[in-house]
């Protein structure tokens, strides 16, 4: 099966920014998702959303990408959550116990009223 | 504060939720996974091993360590006309421990590492002290090995060893992104940062050279990727492996001369001098 390239694109909805992950996160994804989140940075929001409803395929290496982006989040003293993982998703962010350091939540709705946007 | 988009929104283009679902192609990769456990557990613990810090740990990913998180990243080139990607991480897979430096050991229950394997770690460290701590097998692909510490290791890390093209040659690489286990290791760190750096450029050398390709060159990043310290791990001192194995060196007098009894008490117990 051809390899989905990834891509990662922000918008802002007051003080949340929301990082809508498409393709593979994989070692190919570190340089994008590095921008995407410079480009968060600029907006100064203080949450970050993660859209993983377009991602087909999350190998180690993505998961160490998604580790590191949430250690720049955390120095700069932003919040992330998540929201659209598959349960097989949910299940590796277990392994992972990346699920200890964000909220996930089934769709954008939800994570939106989870983490205040709309107050 | 602007609620302008910073980069070209995707909304016109993003249709609802579930029919994104349906449009993104998974991939199967539940196989290369471990299955999720509250606790290690350790299988065929051989003789000789000291066998500590591993069973019923917790395991620690960066974000649960203490210090600065750090991404390293060790690399050699070896021609892809020696051996591919897939070639190489096939057979570090399967001969893992080999590749360690002198005098370090790594025991897994089974000759190939899959996902879901925990190893058992002893390790050179300081004096006659052998650090016993362990490793969960996270990941298994053609490309990439990834490994995850438990609490009480001296870092919560993730280490990636794989490999992959870069034109005429296949570049191999181990990657750990970690932080220092708790404030202890955390004071260690300038020693167990270079030891770290010996041990992995050792470890690159003895692959290229089980390929045949001698005296490559070890090259080396280090980016720090989260500054500040993480002060809820203090509590991660109480599973501190170097110090529990201390203990283990210092007691080892005690249980020697507790064995007899402990061999009448039980005829039946093996006791092997761990």
């Amino acid at each position: 099966m051809p390899e989905q390239r990834f891509d990662a694109q922000v918008r802002q909805e007051g003080s949340v920014a929301t990082m809508d992950l498409s393709g593979e996160i994989n070692r190919g994804a570190d340089d994008r998702m590095t921008s995407a989140y410079d480009d968060v940075a600029k907006t100064g929001a203080a949450t970050i959303l993660l859209n993983f409803t377009r991602v087909g395929y999350i190998n180690s290496t993505g998961i160490a990408v998604i580790v590191a982006m949430l250690g720049r989040a955390r120095n700069d003293g932003r919040q992330v959550s998540a929201y659209g993982l598959t349960d097989h998703y949910k299940h590796l962010f277990d392994i992972t116990r990346l699920s200890d350091f964000m909220n996930i939540y089934d769709d954008e709705s939800t994570a939106l009223a989870g983490v205040g946007a709309g107050a | 504060m602007s609620d302008q988009p910073t980069t070209p929104s995707p909304a016109e283009a993003t249709p609802e939720p579930e029919q994104l679902e349906a449009a993104a192609v998974r991939r199967s990769d539940a196989g290369n996974w471990a299955k999720v456990s509250p606790t290690l557990h350790l299988e065929n613990v051989p003789e000789g091993a000291i066998n500590l810090n591993v069973e019923g740990r917790r395991t620690a990913s960066p974000m649960q360590g203490f210090g600065k998180m750090w991404q390293k990243t060790y690399s050699v080139r070896i021609p892809s006309s020696i051996a591919s990607p897939t070639d190489v991480v096939t057979q570090w897979r399967a001969a893992f421990s080999s590749f360690w430096p002198p005098g370090n050991f790594f025991y897994s229950p089974f000759t190939d590492l899959s996902p879901g394997d925990v190893a058992l770690l002893n390790l050179k460290a300081v004096g006659r002290v052998k650090l016993s701590t362990g490793m969960l097998v996270m990941y298994v692909d053609d490309e990439a090995i990834t490994l995850m510490t438990p609490v009480g290791h001296f870092f919560a890390a993730f280490n990636t060893f794989g490999a992959h093209s870069d034109g005429d040659d296949t570049i191999v690489q181990i990657q750990p992104l970690f932080r220092s286990g708790d404030p202890i290791y955390e004071m260690g760190m300038p020693i167990m940062s270079r030891m770290e750096d010996r041990f992995w450029a050792q470890t690159l050398r003895n692959v290229a050279a089980h390929f045949g390709v001698e005296d490559v060159e070890v090259t080396q990043t280090k980016v720090c990727i989260d500054k500040k310290r993480n002060w809820a791990a203090v509590k991660n001192v109480r599973h501190n492996s170097l110090i529990r194995s201390i203990l283990y060196l210092v007691a080892t007098p005690f249980r020697w001369i507790a064995r007899p009894f402990k061999k009448d008490a039980d005829p039946d117990a093996q006791a092997p001098d761990r």
